[in-house]
This record gives structure tokens, sequence and C-alpha cells, in this order.
């Protein structure tokens, strides 16, 4: 069913798996990190915490940015969490 | 890719993320459900060593007289003790670095393997062992560190098509109780379902905690929004282990055994499995004791440190917070150690459940687009004869191994090195051959010959060792070889029985819109 969808479509979904794997993890790796930088436990646990969780956060982005159909809405909320989270986290620099 | 809903666009992205990443995974379960029992497949392909059991501490100080003999200057000491499974004492050692700054790095010595009644290297054929399964499981025999990343990439792959697959599924429960023989695609998509949701729970839990075992490799971010130095979080979850300075004084290290014997008294009688010996020959020498995870689930155990020449307690590690209780457990579920005989034959076949569901997915994908009497696409072809240089191939090369581990001289220099590539050269040079071959009849013959592999094991075994193997691990090592070439003959004589695939009736492309549901719902 897919292959038949797909012709012509190559570029837009060259852009849409970049986003998933690449723009994904990145998004990931922001809000673990930012969560990890946030929670107000010690910072062994909040480290840990933020590991542990980060696989599931790809996941999700992966897998969300195959179902919606929008592929500008996939890549600006995709690469915006990554921005926003990785930004943040960078500001709030390390924890004190 | 995006039909209307979640269940189609899910169904779409599982076909392809298990496609994707199909053969690797299907290597890193093959060679994982092995793991579980890596001391004991070291074991038999060492069949002349016969160890003696000694305690612990007396293990201890044979090595550390063996190291202080071979390697008294060196930076590092890693002594995994002996278990009741592994029988030996492994040992690192760490050379110091040379202060010269252009001078090279010194090589990484390689592991040795010592008796611990003795503290003698062990005498026995030169081997691999169980070792190269484990490595090989999230190495993939590549260049540090890409076979590690690899392999986190296609166990991400698997956890989006494990997620993907749950969601693609209407029917969860009923398809745990149907198995429908000889109906063709419909049997295939049972016999996936069967094999994945029957161990669903096991499969979701060993990827995502497969994952956590290189987390810090993967996803090392966290540390950094915490840590201005990146070693400060290993050091504040094990404690602060030989991070001393050598003094430049030489010091004579305290009997080992005391060591041992307190810190197993500390943890009341739990087992030692690893001492890590900082600046062995230095005034100020630290030892650290790790407990053995051996006995609960949560396999990252506690730390004591004590001075090496005083014998002063220095630290130990911290109690783990939930967190970090949780990361240690899934480690421990992982590696399975918690796990007496009988549970670990059940993790034996809940992966032996993940090979099958990677290897009739891998196969759906194909049946799934096959048409009758039209040629095969490009896509479909390369698809179908990777599927044999994995599915049916790697076995063979898993046999090879195990074979030339009893049929190369016991003295050959190299032969542990010629083991691993007699398993490549059968492995890819199967799946060579089996292109000389049209589809069915190489699926047939390359699954015929993997089992006659599996099936001479033993054999060789009988005959090279001389003697009927009394010691049970032996016998149930040589049995499960005989049930596994038994099981990929079955394999054979299935596709070999299968109407062949121009005569089966086949439905056309889909092309209503409830026949595209239905084909979707099929996926």
């Amino acid at each position: 069913m897919a292959s038949a969808q797909l012709g012509g479509q190559g570029w837009s979904m060259a852009g849409r798996s970049l986003t998933a794997l690449i723009g994904g993890y990145a998004a990931a790796a922001g809000l673990a990190t930012l969560l990890a930088r946030l929670l107000p436990v010690e910072r062994v646990e909040a480290t840990a915490w933020g590991m542990i969780l980060s696989f599931l956060f790809y996941a999700a982005f992966g897998l969300w940015a195959f179902h919606e159909p929008r592929l500008t809405r996939v890549a600006a909320v995709i690469w915006g969490a990554a921005v926003v989270a990785g930004g943040a986290a960078l500001l709030l620099g390390v924890r004190p | 890719m995006k039909g209307n809903g979640v269940r189609q666009s899910m169904a779409w992205i599982h076909g392809w993320l298990g496609l994707l990443a199909g053969w690797i995974l299907f290597a890193m379960f093959v060679t994982g459900t092995a793991s579980y029992f890596r001391p004991e497949i070291t074991r038999w392909m060492q069949p002349e060593y016969r160890p003696h059991a000694v305690p612990q501490a007396e293990a201890a100080r044979t090595t550390v007289a063996w190291l202080q003999k071979n390697a008294p200057h060196d930076e590092q000491w890693t002594i995994y003790l002996p278990t009741e499974r592994t029988l030996s004492t492994r040992a690192f050692t760490r050379a110091r670095p040379n202060p010269d700054p252009k001078a090279p790095r010194a090589p990484r010595r390689p592991e040795v393997r010592l008796d611990p009644a003795t503290g003698a290297p062990i005498e026995a054929r030169d081997t691999r062992g169980g070792e190269f399964f484990y490595r090989f499981h999230f190495q993939l025999q590549l260049p540090h560190p890409w076979g590690r990343w690899l392999a986190g990439l296609c166990a991400m792959f698997m956890l989006g098509a494990i997620l993907s697959g749950v969601i693609t599924h209407k029917r969860i429960f009923a398809d745990f109780f149907t198995l429908r023989w000889s109906k063709g695609q419909r049997s295939w998509l049972d016999a996936h379902n069967v094999s994945a949701v029957l161990a669903l729970p096991y499969h979701a839990m060993i990827t995502y905690t497969g994952l956590i075992t290189l987390v810090v490799m993967y996803m090392p971010w966290p540390i950094l929004a915490n840590y201005p130095k990146p070693t400060a979080f290993a050091e504040s979850l094990y404690g602060d282990t030989a991070g001393q300075k050598a003094s430049g004084q030489p010091g004579r290290l305290a009997d080992m055994g005391r060591f041992v014997e307190a810190a197993s008294a500390e943890w009341e009688g739990a087992r030692v499995s690893r001492i890590i010996v900082g600046n062995p020959d230095d005034a100020s020498s630290t030892v650290t004791l790790l407990r053995t995870g051996e006995d609960r689930l949560n396999a990252r155990g506690a730390s004591i440190t004590y001075a090496g020449v005083s014998g002063a307690r220095l630290a130990a590690s911290p109690a783990p917070g939930p967190a970090v209780e949780t990361a240690g457990v899934m480690l421990g579920l992982h590696l399975g150690w918690f796990a007496g005989p009988l549970l670990r034959w059940v993790c034996f076949l809940l992966g032996l459940t993940g090979c099958a569901m990677v290897a009739t997915g891998l196969v759906l994908w194909t049946v799934k687009r096959q048409r009758p009497g039209a040629q095969p696409f490009f896509g479909m072809s390369l698809v179908e004869r990777l599927n044999i240089g994995a599915v049916a191939c790697l076995p063979a090369g898993i046999a090879a191994f195990l074979l030339a581990n009893r049929l190369l001289p016991p003295m050959l220099v190299g032969r542990a090195d010629l083991e691993v590539s007699a398993m490549f050269w059968a492995w890819f040079g199967l799946a060579a051959l089996s292109l000389l071959r049209p589809v069915r009849r190489a699926w047939i013959e390359t699954l015929a010959i993997s089992a006659l592999l599996f099936a001479a094991v033993p054999i060789a075994d009988l005959a090279m060792v001389g003697a009927f193997p009394t010691d049970g691990l032996f016998v149930a090592f040589d049995a499960t070889m005989f049930l596994l070439a038994a099981t990929l003959g079955f394999a054979a004589w299935r596709t070999a029985v299968r109407p062949a695939r121009a005569a089966r009736p086949r439905r056309r492309a889909p092309v209503t819109v409830a026949e595209v549901r239905e084909a979707v719902d099929v996926a």
C-alpha cells in the first residue's frame, strides 16, 4: 500500500525520516537533559531519571513523525522541541 | 503511510522499522539468547579444563600472587572472582601511561583466565568461548564504537516496532491463541503474532533494558546538565573508587583474602563479584570490592573501598535512590544473572521466541508482497535473499564456530581467531552460495545444511573428546544442539512440503476501502 503512495515523494520521505531519526534524538536528548536539570531531587537521581526516560521520548517522537501527515508540522514540532529544550538546558547551565 | 487512523500509520512504520533493522536484530537476538549461557558455553569449549572449586578469599590470594609476579607495576588490576558458573578467575591489567607524552599508548592487555586453586593461567585450548556471543550481541564484530552505535540504533528500531506493533494490533488477546498452519500468509502472520504477543512483555523489557545497558554512551547529555566533570556521575554511583593518585612511595598490599572476607561479612555473606586494585605497588594503593548481582534483581551491586596497605575502610557506595535502583534492576533484567538454572532456561526459550518473532516478521514482509505469476521486483529479491542469509545461514555460522572448537587441534596457535573466522566464512559463504539457487530451494537447502551442522556438533564432541559426557553441562549442551538441529530440520521440511508459490491462489492487490482496511488489519 505504501510504496504506491510514495512515488514522487522521495524527498519528503527523506526529510521525514531524518527528522524522526536525528531530530527525534535531539528532541529526546533535549527533553531528557532539561528534565535531569530541573527535577527537584538529588542530582544523581535526576540524571538517572532523565536517562531512563530518554528512549521513551525518542520512540514517541519517532513514531509520531510517521503518523502526522503534514511534514511541516512534524519538522516544526520535533526540531522546535530540540531547539527549545536543548537551548533551555544550555541557558540554565550545569546544576549549581 | 498516512492512512486515516493511527493503526494504519503504525502498521506502515512497523513494517519498515522491522524490515530495516530485522537482519541485524535477528543476529542480536540469536547471540543474545546464547549469552544467557555465556559461562557454560565457555566451559563446553574448554573440555580439558577441570577446575577445583576453592573459597573466594583463596581465589583472590592466588590471583594477586600471580599478578604481583607478572604485572607488579601496573596502574590498575581488575579481578573477576570465580562463581559457581565460571569456575575460573578472570583478570585484566592496565599499564601505567608512559610519562613521555610522545610515546605510543601501551596496548590494552588481553584478559587472563586463571585457575582459582593455583593462580596459574588455565591450560586448555584457546577460545573466545561464550564471550564471543556476548560481545557480538552488542558490538556486532565492528570496530569500536560503531558496532555499539549500530546495535543501539537497531534496538531503537526494535522499540519503535514493538510500540507500533502493539498499536496496530486489534485483537491482541485473541491472537494469543491463534495459529493456523498451512494457510500461506495467514500462517506467517499468526506465527509472527504468536511469537510476538506470547512473549510481548519479555520483548519490550529486553529491548528497553538493552538500551539502558549502554545509556551512558547513547544518552550522556543528562550527565552534562548536572555534573561539571562527567566522571563525577560514575563516582556518585559507585562511591569514590580507586580515584587515588599514586604517592610514588612503594607499598605492599595487605592480604587480599581478608578484604574479601571483610566485604562479604559486611554484605551479610553475599559474594564478591569483582575486585579493582588501584596502584597495587604504591603506598596509597586502593582495593575496591563490588558485590555480586547474582542474588538480586539489581545487577549494579554495592561497593566498598579499602586502603590497600593498611586495610582501613575508606568508603562505600551510597544506598541507591529510586532512579538508580530502577536503572540497576533494568540492567539486571537484561543480563539475567539473577536467574537460577530453571529460570535461565525460561529466559533462553523467551529469547528464542524473539528470534522467531524477527524471523517470521521478515518472512511475512515478503509473503505479503508476493503476487502470483509476477516477477519479483528488485526490492523483493533483495529482501528474500537477505532473509535467507540472515535467518537460515547465521545458524550454520554458529554451528561452524562450535565445530571448529572441536575439530581444530587444541594446541594450534591462533585457534581462537580461527574459530571466529570459521563462523563468518560459514555464515557469509553459505549466504553467497545460496544466491546460486532459486529462492525456495535456497531456503530448504540452507536450513538443511544448518540443521546438519548443528547435528554434527555433539557428534564431533563425542568423537574428539573421546569419552561419553557424564558432566550434566556437556549432556545438556549436546542435547540442545540436537534440538536446534531438529528445529532447523523441521523448518527445512515445512518449507519443502509447502505448495509452490505460483500454484497457490492469492488475492489481488486490495482496491476497495474495505479491502485496504482488511489488509492493514492483517499487517
